[in-house]
């Protein structure tokens, strides 16, 4: 859901009871904030309409109440594309929504209905959610077709949490290197994913979003691509930025352009690099931002001494073995969050800031630091200075956190912070 | 019973059921059910009240059995164990509730058979057999209220008559809650009264065991509530009366104040005194920006029992035209239509608004958009911001969802609640 959200001429149907479109607040709000961002005056709802799935449905199916909600959907808004959700309760009862979704594009032959298979009881893991979107995509709208390619034209693909400053940011660089991005999904439209196919090259801003979609797009489209790191910190920045342009094959251009923008920012991050070198981080994010997180550290010397990451793959492992390389002793706690796991390793580590949701260490008086600012700047050589001094001001001045500890208690007992942090991790998830 | 809606207002069951436990101190709900639903319903109520959520346990933080595909074919009780059991180990709370997802729901896991097996240990834990797909936030509400009368709250002969319990103000699912109890305590306890809110004052589920002891059980709303109240003074004796609807200003505050103190049979010199020095206070303030607020032909959109109190303060108290009234909520009993149509048109002066039951955006966009008569003001939630952009109105983030702005313990009820309620209408334009 958050993946379209801000998709135009789209309508988005929940089918599901009411609550399960909770999970689109967040991406809702970022939708209507980006359009502020983006200048837009009458700011618009996502038109997203749920079949409120209830008793009744349960026992005889929810079938008639998709079709209502596809022909309101087309009724009100005639829109060119209608995305169909499954839920647990779709998936249970096994309501086909393949089947319905065909019936309904007969009827309707001017809007793509396109079904997504994401019943939340699939997986703990919200990335798997873009990987079907992709999915959905390339079935129902690329379907394979060939189209002509626009020379300089690159397939920027990017998660729900990136703000318009750091898409502009994205944009910048890629225009120093004479491509054009089609940013993806977000703020884009039928249109502009039907020119996927016509790109020369991809790339992805998040390492978990889009990166199977990317290799689809090389196997189906012959479309070479780039799926490197988040360009957050000096490190991530040159290597994602080296990797797009390599597939574009400017080698040359990007060290041009790379060593022109260190040196205009080197002496700002000496300075910031002066107020945190040496101090201790804990860092918890979503996969892409907490290793990325990580590395950025490394620009102000700081040491990492905890990384908490939803996910563990291949891809994981070369950013942990990368991490091993500069920092001498770390935990790594692979947890979607997982907060009493947290907090007993941070009252443990003691860090001097925590980089990640600071809900729960900021109780424990820790100095913190939001990464994941969908709304302000975070990527790029421009973004590193706004991160950076946002730590080092914000360790500086605990204030804050440290009398919220005072008067604020965690709602776990004193007895669990002796005990080992991954006690209730078990073989086998019993 | 359901229907199709585009942007609906609020979550499910759990969700209502989840704001509750939320704002009650020191209690832990524990979900059995898929991955996402803590956060799902924690979003959906708590997440668009103006960003003030739980700061013991929410969202992420709830203990959730995940229930994945191995259990979605095995059954999932073996892993609500373990949760339950994690919980109670980690979590200091005094009390824990077994949510019910849809999952669970429609395998048809055995939770009180688990729930019982803690209990006999000495363990409170509870069980709630309402699946998320029985209905929306505010069924949430009833449903654990229920709960409480079923399984928390113990019997008691001796009632204190100057106790008061206060029911119909929903946590989060309206974004004032925590002010507008506040105001509330702070009126009826000039009275003299104690008054558990349930929700502020750290009041926690001692409060709610010990709640058959009040004399009047004060219903604040137009329809919600009528079960259990029913529930309540059967089995513990306690009657209730309704107010039917939130008050903002003087007028609907005082009457509310005069109608507790008849119940109560509270000494009627008091009760005038109190009301006195409240209208007193308002007025002095009142007196100091006469003209400052333009002339509004208002429109409201809000669950019923904010939109009664919008419409009947800028009415009633300000002298304002209304225009269109929407009640947002789904509402089913035709009985409850009645009160609230009633409540809305019985107007001191003003020409009664029209009144419409719409919960789907898309058509309460559309009788904004068709409305004949001009409207200059528009009191709604973050959905219906569209409409007034796009028509010019001004606009006041007033009603759930409010996504636009930071509530701590703000409230437009009561005499207090309505100054901020006519400062925030205020534009310089």
């Amino acid at each position: 859901m958050a993946a379209l959200m801000s998709l135009e001429d789209s309508v988005f149907i929940s089918h599901s009871p009411q609550g399960c479109v909770g999970c689109a607040i967040m991406a809702v709000d970022m939708y209507r904030v980006g359009q502020a961002h983006r200048g837009i005056k009458n700011i618009k709802n996502p038109r997203l309409i749920v079949t409120n799935l209830d008793q009744k449905s349960v026992v005889f199916g929810g079938e008639k109440k998709l079709k209502e909600a596809v022909n309101k959907a087309v009724t009100r808004y005639n829109p060119k594309l209608c995305f169909v959700y499954a839920s647990c309760a779709s998936g249970i009862i096994g309501d086909d929504i393949d089947a319905i979704c065909g019936e309904l594009q007969k009827e309707y032959p001017d809007t793509l209905i396109i079904p997504i298979h994401c019943e939340g009881f699939k997986s703990k893991i919200c990335a798997s959610g873009f990987d079907a979107t992709f999915i959905a995509i390339n079935k129902y709208i690329l379907k394979n077709e060939k189209v002509e390619k626009e020379e300089g034209l690159v397939n920027l693909f990017a998660p729900t949490t990136v703000s318009y400053a750091d898409q502009k940011e994205m944009e910048r660089m890629l225009s120093l290197l004479g491509a054009k991005a089609n940013y993806i999904p977000f703020y884009s439209s039928l249109e502009k994913i039907k020119k996927i196919p016509a790109a020369v090259a991809s790339t992805s801003i998040c390492k978990v979003f889009a990166d199977e979609f990317m290799n689809t797009l090389w196997e189906d489209y012959g479309i070479p691509y780039s799926h490197t790191v988040m360009p957050i910190g000096i490190r991530n920045t040159d290597k994602w930025y080296r990797g797009i342009a390599k597939v574009l094959g400017k080698e040359k251009e990007v060290e041009e352009i790379i060593s022109r923008e260190h040196e205009r920012i080197e002496p700002l991050v000496k300075s910031i690099r002066n107020r945190l070198q040496g101090k201790r981080v804990f860092i918890c994010g979503g996969t892409g931002r907490s290793f990325a997180a990580a590395a950025l550290i490394d620009d102000f010397g700081m040491e990492l001494v905890g990384l908490e990451t939803p996910t563990y793959d291949a891809d994981a492992q070369i950013d942990i073995e990368y991490l091993n390389g500069i920092h001498k002793d770390f935990v790594v706690d692979i947890a979607n969050m997982q907060p009493f796991e947290q907090v007993n390793l941070v009252n443990r580590l003691k860090p001097d800031t925590f980089i990640g949701v600071p809900d729960w260490a900021a109780k424990l008086g820790v100095p913190t630091t939001h990464v994941l600012d969908g709304k302000r700047p975070t990527m790029g050589y421009d973004g590193l200075l706004f991160l950076g001094n946002k730590i080092a001001d914000q360790l500086e001045n605990p204030g804050f956190n440290k009398k919220l500890a005072k008067h604020v208690k965690l709602p776990y007992k004193d007895s669990w912070y002796n005990e080992n942090p991954f006690k209730y991790i078990t073989e086998g998830g019993k | 019973m359901s229907e199709i809606m585009e942007n609906p207002k609020g979550g499910c069951v759990l969700a209502g059921i989840n704001s509750v436990l939320s704002a009650i101190h020191r209690t832990c709900p524990v979900y059995h059910s898929g991955p996402g639903c803590c956060m799902q319903t924690t979003a959906a109520d708590q997440g668009q009240s103006g960003h003030k959520h739980s700061c013991f346990v929410s969202g992420v933080s709830i203990p959730s059995s995940n229930m994945l595909e191995k259990e979605v074919v095995f059954g999932g009780v073996n892993k609500l164990r373990t949760t339950i059991q994690g919980a109670v180990d980690i979590i200091d709370a005094d009390a824990y509730f077994v949510l019910t997802g849809c999952t669970a729901g429609i395998i048809g896991d055995d939770i009180v058979s688990v729930t019982n097996e803690f209990k006999t240990k000495g363990v409170p834990v509870y069980a709630i057999e309402t699946p998320g797909f029985a209905g929306d936030s505010s069924l949430g509400y009833e449903a654990i209220w229920n709960t409480f009368i079923d399984q928390v709250i113990e019997p008691s002969e001796e009632k204190d008559d100057k106790l008061v319990n206060i029911f119909g103000i929903v946590p989060y699912h309206d974004p004032f809650w925590s002010g507008t109890l506040e105001e509330i305590d702070r009126i009826l306890s000039k009275l003299g009264l104690k008054v558990n809110t349930f929700f502020t004052k750290k009041q926690g589920i001692e409060t709610i065991k010990n709640s058959s002891k009040a004399a009047l059980n004060i219903i604040i709303n137009p329809w919600l509530f009528k079960g259990p109240a029913k529930k309540f003074e059967n089995k513990f004796n306690v009657p209730s009366i309704r107010f039917p609807g939130l008050f903002i200003g003087a007028t609907d505050t005082s009457e509310f104040v005069r109608e507790v103190g008849k119940a109560l049979n509270l000494d009627s010199e008091l009760v005038e005194k109190v009301i006195r020095e409240e209208e007193e206070y308002v007025y002095n303030y009142l007196a100091q920006a006469i003209g400052v607020v333009s002339w509004k032909r208002f429109a409201v959109v809000a669950d019923a029992n904010n939109a009664v109190a919008f419409t009947r303060y800028l009415a009633n108290d300000y002298s304002f035209t209304p225009v269109l009234v929407i009640i947002s909520e789904p509402i089913y009993r035709q009985e409850d239509k009645e009160r609230i149509i009633k409540r809305i048109e019985n107007l001191e002066y003003a020409n009664p608004p029209k009144i419409l039951f719409l919960s789907d955006q898309y058509e309460i966009n559309e009788a904004i958009r068709n409305e004949e008569k001009e409207i200059t003001l528009l009191v709604g939630s973050s959905n219906d911001r569209e409409v007034a952009l796009e028509k010019d109105i001004q606009f006041i983030n007033g009603a759930f969802p409010v996504n636009e702005r930071l509530i701590f313990n703000r409230t437009y009820a009561g005499y207090k609640g309505s100054l901020t309620f006519t400062e925030d209408i205020y534009d310089n334009l």
